[in-house]
């Protein structure tokens, strides 16, 4: 904690409290920042890592509200089923009748439309109120490093499960468990087809009432003749290739195209049942490739799902891996290019711990790297961030309705809706353009209307002083407090000026940045 | 003026910010006093169209005349009966058939067995290389329509040279040359109903980033506002496409029109980019009907929409698609296809030297084929972004735009009218 301390000189501990609390949390609450300094900064960190043990009970209440997390996936998958079916039986009927009224009035297929908006807000209230920031935090690391898009198919009923059973209870666990964890869950292999990809030459047994191909299951309208040819027959490298690309080793880490195939062979079977039975994982032993298979110096030869498993493990654990995933995690914590020494530290507490996130984050936290001051305040926030920070410090309680979801689409980042398997980036360069400025000073100027954290005062120097302390812990520049009183100078309305200097302060460019 | 977006984050921008200098922002300040005016309607204009995802070139400008290309893909391939013929060896994909009137025009043409030296099949490393134009180099800033924005000046000044359609810069226009991302024209701007408070509230914004410390968010902020108050003279929203161009419905569509709107407007477009995407066509890609089949009729409607919205203006107008990659030229296990190697491409308008199949095609037989699997390149992306850069944009220095390679004319496709 000495050299932690000699690097430290320029932070005042409210300036470390709210640096902490933009990077482990999403940002600063009202007095946040010297309450949290007052705790102890380091403290603060040490209850966050240990999320289980802070109670969060207020969250708790508001989750009730979300009917979502009732929801068993094998029902869902029921009524997608049927959803998916008379989808397909208004789309027969409105090429027999030429009326396309139908489909547009019916809209089957609205209620897993609405569950991904649900999602959406889902992950807005728990981000604006847990308690457990840094585990809120980190379940949006995850859910874009393991990125899964709700608009695929079934992955519009498997998501809440994604994000439920799979990412959520271990964001702060093992990376190797919820790598497991993300190839298991049905999500994923549909996502990335490995759901359809199978040995050569095999087929499955004789069905029993139904089966294969899962296509016809998860939505396509087809005829016979059409359904029996495009019953797999080979393998799929979409997974096998994320998985060592962005998941595991990085692009840089060293694999062949021929390593590719072969990990492909190794997650032949790796499947999902269809939704009547429930759409969960399964492992298709007929399905799998019972060939030698040889990658990265290992082995794998008719050991079935185990050798997944294994293969898993060892990914887990490669050095490649621990790097890489390091130097994501240092990117979102500490700066858009993190220097060497954060990741080496991450890296090494890995090493140690056979990569126990937690201790990975803590060697973040407590690298100097973390506290120098250049890094304080460098990083622009993602939308989600912005949207959620602006929500804490106004004081705004999130509401059920899709409109924060719909802000934070607007700005470039519907939630869950990333297409691309690299999920959304983490760095300034991607967010920062013209467009998506005018968007933030639009919804500044639109949350702005709803602040309750800064009482409506007539007096214009107080009222920025007040907007300063309670929006940015005192971090706003002169520069823009100038600007805003400007502005406010034949403003007579003390409604009027609250909301606009609110929307100034965090359309601005400080509220930007984290 | 080389200082780069990427060259400013990684090894200067900490230390720069906290003494208050900023290299993008002196880029940036330079252009803005470098650039004399020229008549904004008589500008060349660029579209690039980026078909996110790997583009099966294969059944997007179909190989009839290759036995190997049926005997590959028994389920997937496009039947002869249905194809849209072009020379006896190729056609179009039948749902691209509203692009054969531009065609036999003379104003389309289809370029085969293009891709990039590299040979990753990463979706995201091959569009990085398309993007950045350095194909193998991943420490890239910029993307190469920046660089040639940045080394080529000869234009009015103006926030709308280089425009990109979507809420995020793509990375090829990222760089110290501005430019702008635009996710809806209408929608463009503060909004505030009364048109008064509007300019106040624009103003008052405009005044606190002028203060911001950060190169990218003044210098973005700045482009932004110049760019609102071009728009307000412009008026879009009074737009009706001409000649009874009839846009699909969708994003391509939209983004197209918008596209023809800016053109029209005069507001000096150069370059502008869009994505389209839904091309990964791993499973149950279709063949005359089915997936991408849908795709490639929104795609075909599209561009006959602009072509007939622009009219006269094509002239000055050529539309580019491109794509990361191809894809395996035998089908998958799923009915689908992998990511390859080689694609095609098309270019449309006025100046392109149409009706005609460029590139030199290497054939599918397995000794031909990339790696034993994919079509080879026999065109490297660079050559055809340099031709167009050069000819039809006018570009004198290449060398710049694609550092590490020396573009020549000997090796140019003759894609555009000499």
């Amino acid at each position: 904690m000495f050299a932690l301390a000699a690097q430290m000189p320029a932070l005042t501990p409210r300036d470390s409290a709210f640096h902490a609390l933009n990077r482990l949390a999403y940002g600063a609450r009202p007095g946040e920042a010297d309450s949290v300094a007052q705790f102890g900064v380091m403290k603060w960190i040490e209850r966050q890592l240990d999320a289980d043990h802070v109670s969060d009970a207020r969250l708790a209440e508001r989750e009730r509200a979300f009917k979502i997390l009732e929801y068993d996936r094998a029902d869902l998958a029921g009524r997608y089923r049927d959803a998916e079916r008379e989808r397909q039986r208004l789309q027969r009927e409105a090429v027999a009748t030429g009326d396309s009224t139908l489909m547009r009035d019916a809209r089957p297929m609205q209620e897993f439309r609405e569950l991904g908006g649900q999602l959406q807000q889902l992950a807005i209230v728990r981000a604006a109120l847990s308690e457990r920031q840094l585990r809120e935090v980190m379940v949006d690391f995850w859910t874009n490093h393991f990125n899964v898009f709700v608009g695929k198919g079934a992955d519009r009923f498997l998501l809440p499960s994604y994000i439920e059973e799979t990412i959520r209870p271990r964001a702060l666990g093992r990376f190797e468990d919820l790598l497991i964890a993300t190839a298991q869950s049905p999500a994923m292999p549909f996502y990335l087809d490995n759901a359809q990809s199978v040995a050569p030459g095999s087929a499955a047994p004789p069905p029993r009432g139904s089966f294969f191909p899962l296509r016809r299951r998860f939505g396509m309208n087809e005829m016979p003749e059409e359904r029996r040819q495009r019953r797999p027959t080979g393998i799929n490298e979409n997974y096998a290739r994320e998985l060592l690309e962005l998941h595991t080793l990085g692009v840089d880490g060293g694999y062949t195209q021929q390593d590719i195939i072969e990990v492909a062979r190794i997650f032949t079977g790796w499947s999902i049942e269809p939704p009547e039975r429930g759409a969960g994982f399964v492992f298709r032993d007929w399905a799998h490739d019972r060939g030698t298979k040889q990658v990265f110096g290992l082995t794998f030869q008719d050991d079935g799902k185990d050798e997944g498993i294994r293969l898993l493990k060892f990914l887990a654990n490669q050095h490649a891996t621990m790097h890489h995933v390091s130097a994501k995690l240092c990117t979102r914590f500490v700066a858009d290019e993190p220097p060497d020494g954060c990741i080496d530290a991450a890296v090494a507490a890995w090493q140690k711990t056979r990569g126990d996130i937690r201790a990975v984050l803590r060697a973040i936290f407590t690298s100097p790297d973390f506290w120098t001051p250049q890094v304080v305040r460098s990083k622009v926030k993602t939308p989600l961030e912005f949207v959620v920070s602006a929500l804490r410090a106004t004081g705004i309680e999130p509401d059920t309705s899709p409109r924060l979801a719909q802000l934070v689409a607007r700005l470039g980042e519907p939630l869950y809706q990333q297409p691309a398997p690299t999920g959304y980036a983490e760095t300034e360069v991607h967010w920062v353009n013209s467009g998506a400025l005018l968007a933030r000073m639009n919804a500044a100027m639109a949350i702005a209307k709803d602040c309750s954290s800064v009482p409506a005062i007539e007096d214009h120097a107080q009222l920025v002083d007040l907007i300063d302390r309670q929006l940015l812990a005192g971090t706003m520049s002169a520069h823009t407090k100038s600007v805003i009183l400007e502005q406010l100078a034949d403003i007579t309305d003390p409604m009027q000026a609250r909301a606009l200097a609110v929307g100034l302060a965090l359309g601005g460019p400080d509220f930007q940045k984290q | 003026m080389t200082i780069s977006r990427r060259v400013f984050v990684r090894s200067g921008s900490l230390a720069l910010v906290s003494l208050g200098l900023d290299p993008l922002f002196l880029a940036r300040a330079a252009f803005a006093a470098g650039r004399p005016a020229v008549r904004a309607s008589d500008r060349p204009t660029l579209v690039c169209l980026f078909q996110r995802g790997a583009v099966d070139g294969l059944n997007m400008i179909v190989p009839h005349g290759e036995p190997a290309y049926y005997q590959e893909r028994p389920r997937i391939a496009v039947p002869t009966g249905s194809v849209v013929d072009l020379d006896g060896h190729f056609g179009l994909h039948p749902s691209l058939a509203p692009l054969k009137e531009l065609w036999d025009a003379k104003s389309l043409a289809a370029i085969h067995a293009i891709g990039s030296p590299d040979a990753t099949r990463s979706h995201f490393d091959a569009q990085d290389y398309m993007e950045t134009g350095t194909p193998g180099v991943k420490t890239t800033g910029d993307g190469w329509v920046n660089r040639y924005c940045q080394h080529d000046r000869e234009h009015a000044d103006t926030p709308f040279r280089a425009v990109a359609f979507g809420p995020q810069l793509p990375r090829i226009l990222a760089g110290s040359a501005p430019s702008l991302a635009i996710d809806d024209l209408q929608a463009f701007g503060l909004r505030v109903p009364q048109e008064a408070a509007r300019d106040r509230l624009t103003r008052a914004f405009e005044e606190l980033y002028d203060g911001a410390g950060t190169g990218l968010l003044a210098s973005s902020s700045r482009e932004g506002f110049e760019a609102v108050q071009m728009l307000k003279r412009a008026d879009p929203t009074q737009y009706r496409p001409a000649a009874g161009a009839d846009y699909p419905p969708g994003r391509l569509g939209k983004t197209l029109l918008q596209i023809a709107q800016l053109i029209k407007a005069d507001v000096g477009l150069e370059i502008a980019f869009a994505d389209c995407g839904g091309w990964d066509t791993h499973v149950n890609q279709g063949s005359s009907d089915g997936q991408l089949a849908a795709r490639l009729r929104e795609l075909g409607l599209a561009l006959a929409a602009f072509n007939r919205d622009l009219g006269d203006r094509m002239r000055n107008v050529v539309v580019l698609t491109m794509s990361e990659f191809g894809r395996t030229i035998r089908e998958n296990g799923n009915s689908g296809t992998d990511h390859g190697h080689a694609t095609a491409m098309l270019a449309l308008g006025g100046p392109v030297n149409g009706g005609r199949l460029l590139g030199r095609w290497p054939g599918l037989a397995l000794e031909q084929r990339f790696e034993g699997r994919d079509v080879a390149v026999t065109t490297d992306f660079r050559d055809l972004f340099g031709e167009i850069l050069a000819r039809h944009l006018g570009a004198t220095d290449l060398g710049t735009v694609f550092p590490g390679y020396t573009p020549s004319p000997g090796r140019f496709l003759g894609a555009i009218r000499g």
